[in-house]
């Protein structure tokens, strides 16, 4: 059984006067253990896909069902433990909270599991180590970079070891330089848990080191894997 | 720091608003008071102005429901509305025994009835006008020695100077011997105030001075009437403080959310539930009101220690004191405001949907 099953999606939603479909009866099963890369054009819908599987948020109609759990059909206060437990996410504008340090912003998914603080220290620990930033740990945001920073957010989104990772567009506000080492870091950390990734990018050389690369169009998704040279 | 200095400010105008409403129920609610009458000669209202005849006690004592009759001079330093009033009581002092729970604090009664000039000064008075015992003090025409210094239950007895009788009545100028300006007559459990009263105001009404009689409580409620309306107006700015406090913190609160709605929509991510999303703001708010709520509350716990006020007129003295009590409502107050003031915002931060908040900019 698939880690990710969507079926039959759509996702509508009114803009003014405009009903605007940006899934329309999508289909999609990810394996565990996947690093899946989703490309398309800007506003086609694939941070609405991201979201979705995600759980923060919801289809007008279809169902999804990621980690043995339909997430369309439970409560939201069941949904926001659920997301707890077992996604990791990853944003493109690393959202840290600035008053807190990197360790307390890492520290933040493990409050809500039963963990004593030893463990949680152990944990942060361990997550600040995987991404290189365990000597600034008691730095805030605003004393770190900006691919310091998407670290901290990768230390986040692992530190309470989830099912499934979701990042998007985890590089588009990085220099390419940054940009490398963040793509060759999220490898790195995928390798080392033996997560499923799911991955939404512009960038087509960040794409295509995915096990398999998705096309999002006109609400149509469609798998390109073995199609060489795709390109947004 | 603007939220939490003007809570401040309005907690501490509310502290000492209610201090002083809380001085004057105190005042009134004297378990005495509800049993005891007070004799003073009718048409007068300031002090000076009421002359009895000191044998008047013998003809109120033989009244049935008549427990104790204490025959009282009273000498102030202030007819008028003042804040800082000092009442000598002149009493004979086996009646004051009787009729007050006096616990001496500093001295003894026996140095004071041995003394003709000899005072038992309550603490309040004490501590304002830096008084131990053995000191003399004068004021006006009075010139007494401390015998002692008293505490009480009731707070407006600390503002008050018990001397002797006779000794009040020989003020120079006062020409008070022979007449007291009331009595205060103590009744048993179920004797009739008010037909008592009756009973002795209707003995006296033909002469040769006729008497007005009232319970304590109506009495100094009487004595007190201008100044209880000025009290109750006081009472509606307390309550705009609180209200300034609540538009305050809410408008902080409102604030901050719109702030941080981005923060919030990542911690709903992370799966923060939408009640701990909202406890959080909650607390924070709380947080927010009671820090302000400390500084004033204990600002104005400070001012009315140090400054020992009593508030009064016509020789009846209303005393503003912080208490513990005060300290207690303030925070709890100060508490309930935050939680008020954070309930909008809450709903408005677990209310956002989660995807658009995560694009607000």
């Amino acid at each position: 059984m698939s880690l990710v099953e969507l079926r039959n999606i759509l996702k509508q939603y009114r803009k003014g006067t405009e009903t605007i479909t940006p899934l329309d009866q999508v289909d999609l099963d990810i394996q565990r253990g996947q690093f899946v890369s989703l490309m398309g054009a800007s506003g086609t819908g694939k941070s609405t896909l991201l979201n979705l599987v995600a759980g923060i948020d919801r289809p007008t109609s279809g169902s999804i069902n990621v980690a043995d759990t339909e997430i369309t059909a439970i409560s939201g206060s069941r949904l926001a433990a659920w997301r707890a437990a077992n996604v990791g996410y990853i944003f493109q504008m690393h959202n840290l909270v600035q008053v807190l340090t990197a360790y307390e912003n890492v520290e933040l998914p493990l409050l809500l599991l039963p963990l004593s603080r030893a463990e949680r220290r152990k944990r942060v620990g361990i997550a600040l180590d995987a991404v290189g930033l365990l000597d600034r740990a008691n730095h805030l945001p605003r004393q770190l970079s900006g691919g310091q920073e998407q670290r901290v957010g990768i230390a986040r989104a692992i530190v309470a070891d989830p099912t499934i990772i979701v990042a998007d567009e985890p590089t588009g506000d990085l220099d390419d330089e940054t940009s490398t080492q963040i793509v060759a870091l999220l490898q790195q950390v995928r390798k080392l848990l033996d997560t499923t990734l799911l991955l939404v990018t512009h960038d087509a050389e960040v794409a295509a080191i995915a096990d398999r690369r998705l096309h999002l169009e006109r609400g149509v998704l469609s798998d390109v894997t073995d199609v060489v040279g795709t390109t947004t | 720091m603007l939220t939490v200095s003007g809570s401040a400010v309005a907690l501490l105008v509310f502290c000492i608003i209610s201090a002083v409403w809380n001085g004057f129920e105190l005042s009134n609610l004297g378990q005495q008071a509800d049993r005891t009458l007070i004799v003073f000669q009718a048409n007068r209202f300031c002090p000076a102005t009421s002359r009895l005849q000191e044998d008047y006690q013998r003809t109120i004592a033989s009244i049935s429901g008549v427990q104790q009759v204490a025959p009282i001079q009273v000498f102030t330093n202030n007819c008028r509305a003042s804040l800082d009033v000092i009442v000598f009581h002149g009493v004979p002092s086996d009646k004051l025994r009787r009729i007050r729970d006096l616990q001496i604090i500093d001295g003894d009664w026996k140095s004071y009835e041995q003394r003709n000039d000899g005072a038992l000064v309550g603490r309040s008075v004490a501590e304002r006008r830096e008084l131990s015992v053995g000191d003399t003090f004068t004021i006006d025409r009075v010139k007494i020695v401390v015998s002692g210094i008293f505490s009480s239950q009731q707070p407006a007895e600390e503002n008050t100077i018990y001397t002797h009788l006779d000794f009040l009545q020989r003020t120079p100028g006062l020409n008070a011997v022979g007449t007291v300006t009331q009595f205060e007559v103590l009744l048993s459990e179920d004797a009739n105030l008010e037909s008592i009263g009756q009973q002795i105001d209707d003995h006296y009404r033909g002469g040769p001075v006729p008497t007005d009689t009232r319970t304590k409580g109506q009495f100094q409620a009487s004595t007190l009437g201008d100044l209880i309306e000025l009290i109750g107006l006081l009472r509606y700015l307390g309550y705009a403080c609180l209200a300034l406090v609540l538009g305050l913190v809410a408008t902080t609160t409102i604030m901050t959310v719109q702030d941080r709605v981005r923060e919030f929509a990542v911690l709903r991510t992370i799966g923060f539930s939408e009640k701990r999303i909202f406890s959080i703001i909650i607390s924070e708010s709380i947080i927010l009101s009671l820090a302000g709520g400390l500084l004033g509350i204990f600002g104005g716990y400070a001012i009315l220690a140090w400054s020992d006020l009593a508030i009064g007129a016509e020789a009846v003295a209303i005393v503003i004191q912080p208490t513990l009590n005060l300290v207690w409502k303030g925070l709890i107050i100060s508490a309930i405001l935050g939680f008020l003031a954070g309930i909008a915002p809450a709903f408005q931060a677990t209310r956002t949907n989660i995807v658009e908040a995560l694009r607000h900019v």
